[in-house]
């Protein structure tokens, strides 16, 4: 049958619930970043330190190599040919080494994913549909998070199911069944916390130069300034300034696996820095996210 | 059911009163909202939409309540806004797909219909392109069609045509009149250039300063101008004025005051042979009488004068 294309048509369907509309939040900005040349590289990046783990794992596994280079591949990616012996420090330095990458990709992509939306005031495009603020602040969220996922949580799955795989049993993924549980939670945080404060910087600074340089110096210079402090007070509650160590302490909260002492004791006090700090990020969000721009 | 019913609608941004008591009932059809810049048109449309709160009042658009802003409404209502909106590194039908799926519409249907209207507006060849290649022009074909996506009852358009070259301008109010015969979908068009609102709407409202000063059809605003006659005369100016006021003729601006050229507004059943009696009546020679072949645009200044010189 011939598509009449000259006459409007009508459309009568039923449209579905306003928190449908994440989803699509969601789709879009994981192609907004894919097709984003400038990203490839970083992305790049992290696929290769992905398959770098896989090679590791299928090496310790399925090859008989020396002992010294099993305790080199041990040392240095944590994962070796006992399943006992490979802690879950292999996932953490994995997620942890990932991290560093979304941190990066993520201070660029800041505006194109959010900062666009206030910039080229889109925003009234978003909230003059079926949407609100909650679903568009709930979908911005979603959408970083994906992006954040793409490079660690789901990778970092892929590779226990790899380890199991070639374990040639099941045991591994029974008896092991907290390393996933415990990605996810690492993953949470992350998703979590640097969701919030990209989409909430980005709200406000919206071009790439303020969040590339605001985002720094959030995770670079006040990290350096903590350490800096410690070093000259000797008091470990100032590097909890430095939020990315604060989630890198959560994460191994989440895992159970810690350095030293002092550091398992840290790891309350950084999750509830976290949570202060998302919460206030959070709030500023919510009050950004109007429909028009206000004449005062 | 009306298609907008509002009362005393005000909203204030700060210190500065963007809308003031506005009353308005509107029926279903074209209706242009006018207004100079500043005037609030934005603001209502955006009220309207259930975008901003009113600070007092409130009322109904397709009877659901605008005070709720509702999803309802918004699903019913196609809103283009004032500057074309673009995301990046989405293609055409991307974009368009993409407000479906904002509306909730199933991705499915969403893609389908992208199509569909892409077509309709005349985009359908430039539908794989990269939002940012589109011209001004296109971009707010684009967006036309990102608020057609879910075949709304009513298009609230916040300036179609602005920023379009004067080919561009045309070829848009060919689309929206083509639309609205097609269609018979209400629509309101917010804009400051009259000649669009003459073209296509059937109902004017008239803003300023955020008070609706004028509202009705575009039939009425006409036969309001029938009722104005340009009247030049020699002889004695106040007789023959005082009989012009005894017969309920009004003097259209105060400023004519002592001058024997005038506009007037006459009564319902005055006939033009009735100023030649009061003139023989009075000793004065009528030099010329012509209706005043006020248009859209005389009228605005008109009523924005009166409503300018009315304000305390």
């Amino acid at each position: 049958m011939e598509i009449d294309q000259a006459h409007y048509h009508g459309w009568q369907g039923q449209l579905r619930t306003p928190w449908s509309a994440c989803a699509a939040i969601v789709r879009v900005a994981v192609i907004q970043v894919i097709r984003n040349k400038a990203y490839w590289l970083l992305l790049a990046l992290g696929l290769l330190r992905f398959l770098a783990f896989w090679s590791i794992i299928y090496a310790v596994t399925q090859l008989a190599l020396p002992e010294d280079v099993s305790e080199g591949l041990l040392r240095r990616f944590g994962f070796s040919a006992n399943s006992d012996a490979a802690q879950d420090n292999g996932y953490i330095r994995f997620i942890e080494g990932q991290n560093v990458i979304v941190m990066i990709l993520l201070a660029f992509c800041g505006s194109l994913l959010v900062g666009s939306d206030f910039r080229a005031k889109t925003l009234p495009f978003y909230l003059s549909r079926r949407i609100d603020k909650r679903h568009y602040i709930i979908g911005k969220l979603l959408a970083v998070s994906a992006v954040i996922c793409l490079l660690t949580i789901a990778p970092a799955l892929l590779l226990f199911f790899e380890y199991g795989m070639f374990a040639s049993s099941t045991a591994y993924w029974i008896d092991n069944w907290r390393i996933p549980v415990s990605v996810l939670a690492f993953g949470a945080v992350i998703c979590i916390v640097n969701s919030i404060l990209l989409v909430t910087i980005s709200a406000y600074l919206q071009r790439i130069v303020p969040i590339t340089i605001t985002w720094a110096t959030l995770f670079l210079l006040v990290g350096r300034l903590g350490d800096h402090m410690y070093r000259r007070t000797d008091e470990a509650m100032w590097r909890l300034l430095d939020p990315w160590r604060d989630m890198r302490l959560v994460g191994r909260l989440c895992f159970g696996t810690f350095r030293d002492e002092a550091e398992s004791q840290l790891a309350m006090q950084a999750l509830v820095i976290l949570v202060t700090l998302c919460t206030v990020a959070l709030a500023a969000l919510v009050y950004r996210v109007r429909a028009v721009d206000v004449v005062e | 059911m009306h298609l907008v019913d509002i009362h005393n609608v005000s909203r204030s941004f700060g210190q500065v009163q963007a809308l003031r008591d506005v009353n308005l009932t509107l029926s279903t059809g074209t209706i242009g909202l006018v207004g100079n810049n500043g005037a609030g048109k934005s603001t209502l449309i955006k009220v309207l939409l259930g975008l901003l709160a009113p600070d007092a009042g409130g009322g109904t658009i397709l009877g659901c309540d605008i005070r709720r802003g509702s999803s309802e409404l918004r699903g019913r209502v196609g809103y283009m806004p004032e500057s074309a909106a673009r995301v990046p590194m989405l293609k055409g039908v991307e974009f368009v797909a993409f407000a479906g799926d904002l509306y909730g519409m199933p991705h499915r249907d969403a893609r389908r219909r992208a199509h569909e209207v892409l077509n309709y507006v005349g985009l359908g060849e430039l539908r794989y392109r990269r939002l940012e290649e589109y011209s001004a022009g296109n971009l707010q074909r684009l967006n036309l069609a990102a608020a057609l996506v879910h075949d709304p009852q009513l298009l609230l358009l916040d300036e179609p045509t602005n920023g379009l070259d004067p080919a561009g301008r045309l070829a848009m109010l060919q689309l929206l009149e083509d639309l609205i015969a097609e269609t018979g979908k209400s629509v309101i068009l917010c804009t400051h250039l009259l000649g669009d609102v003459e073209r296509i709407c059937q109902q004017i409202v008239v803003l300023h300063r955020g008070t609706v000063v004028r509202a009705g059809t575009m039939n009425e605003m006409r036969a309001e101008v029938n009722n104005r006659f340009e009247l030049s005369w020699t002889g004695p100016a106040e007789a023959f004025r005082g009989a012009l006021a005894a017969e309920g003729v009004t003097f259209a601006d105060p400023r004519d005051e002592g001058t024997s050229k005038i506009m007037v507004s006459v009564p319902e059943g005055f006939t033009t042979s009735r100023f030649f009696e009061l003139a023989a009546s009075s000793g004065a020679v009528i030099t010329e009488l012509k209706p005043d072949e006020e248009n859209l645009e005389g009228m605005f200044f008109r009523v924005t004068e009166e409503a300018a010189a009315a304000a305390p």
